[in-house]
């Protein structure tokens, strides 16, 4: 008996959780460091509004 | 070298330097230690070594795949179910490898307060969920032909679902406290309390009328599995491991970055010019 769906389903869901194990940490890092570029980008925009509050 | 480059830099104030021993006269093992501890060294060690690690952990599993799928014959009995072991059995073991390393680092920052155990112990537990995840899914594959059923609550297979469940908690508390080190010391205490299921799972076979089959590969005397059918399983042990440092590394990585997102190294190295 070959039994092949049940261990192509297995392996299926092997590299299932191993993709998405290989992924989710690259996601989480590339939106850490997206939010540190975009607090960054914000981060003068606020000092210069401050400023001209300052000024007027 | 950054300062607070000792694992002792998660304390409210850094150790001062013994004067009579600066870093450059350290035993090479012992300042790479605490480089170690630095975060910008280890976010330099993990993005350079993380890859390695999953590129050796593929190969490696996709040589064990091969064998165990092409090359070894059909089990006599159980037919070419019994490939569904080469994923199953190397996952069961790096199940209780992470729970144990998890417990490992939560007691080192228990005891010692250092920060970068805090975070390896946390990337430990959803590298381990997934590989229970695996080796419940896979079981219960593999149960649905052998056992005609695809869930038993048998002693092995209730035990193993608690583990899960303990990685759910881990993860659960961790993500559930604000202060990030608060959470790590909590969730490392229920690591180092869950770490008594380990000898459960592997003692249910012995101490309780299992439907799951007892221990068939010994590391030390004679296997009850043929010889020929275990060369592929140790390609894919070994591809585990591999994959399982590669993620730790990626997902310690990914938390260290994110408890110093305010710090001037990651700025840098999210290519924020100053």
């Amino acid at each position: 008996m070959s039994y092949a769906g049940y261990v192509i389903a297995a392996y299926a869901v092997f590299a299932a959780v191993l993709l998405w194990d290989f992924v989710a940490p690259r996601i989480r890092i590339a939106q850490v460091l997206r939010a540190v570029r975009l607090l960054a980008r914000r981060d003068p925009a606020r000092a210069r509004n401050a400023a001209q509050e300052l000024k007027r | 070298m950054e300062t607070g480059g000792s694992p002792a830099c998660g304390r409210a104030a850094p150790l001062p330097q013994r004067a009579d021993v600066p870093m450059s006269n350290m035993n090479p093992v012992v300042r790479w230690f605490h480089q170690l501890g630095s975060p910008p060294y280890f976010d330099r060690f993990a993005a350079r070594w993380a890859p390695w690690a999953f590129a050796l952990g593929l190969a490696t599993m996709a040589v064990g795949m091969y064998l165990g799928l092409f090359v070894v014959p059909a089990d006599y009995q159980q037919g070419d179910s019994f490939r569904i072991l080469y994923i199953h059995v190397p996952s069961a073991w790096m199940s209780m490898a992470m729970f144990a390393l998890m417990a490992f680092y939560g007691a080192i920052a228990l005891v010692w307060r250092i920060k970068l155990c805090e975070i390896l112990a946390m990337a430990c537990a959803p590298v381990g969920a997934a590989f229970t995840l695996i080796t419940l899914a896979t079981g219960s594959i593999w149960g649905k032909p052998m056992w005609g059923t695809w869930w038993d609550w048998d002693p092995r297979l209730t035990s193993q679902l608690v583990l899960l469940f303990l990685y759910f908690g881990v993860i659960g508390l961790y993500a559930a406290i604000e202060d990030r080190r608060a959470a790590a010391r909590a969730a490392s205490l229920l690591a180092i309390v869950g770490v008594v299921m380990l000898p459960i799972i592997r003692y249910s076979v012995v101490w309780w009328n299992s439907l799951h089959q007892g221990q068939t590969i010994r590391v030390f005397g004679e296997s009850s599995m043929d010889a020929s059918m275990l060369p592929p399983l140790l390609w894919m042990v070994v591809g585990t491991k591999f994959w399982a440092i590669g993620s730790v590394l990626a997902r310690a990585r990914a938390d260290n970055l994110q408890r110093e997102a305010g710090k001037d190294w990651v700025r840098r190295a999210a290519g924020v010019e100053r």
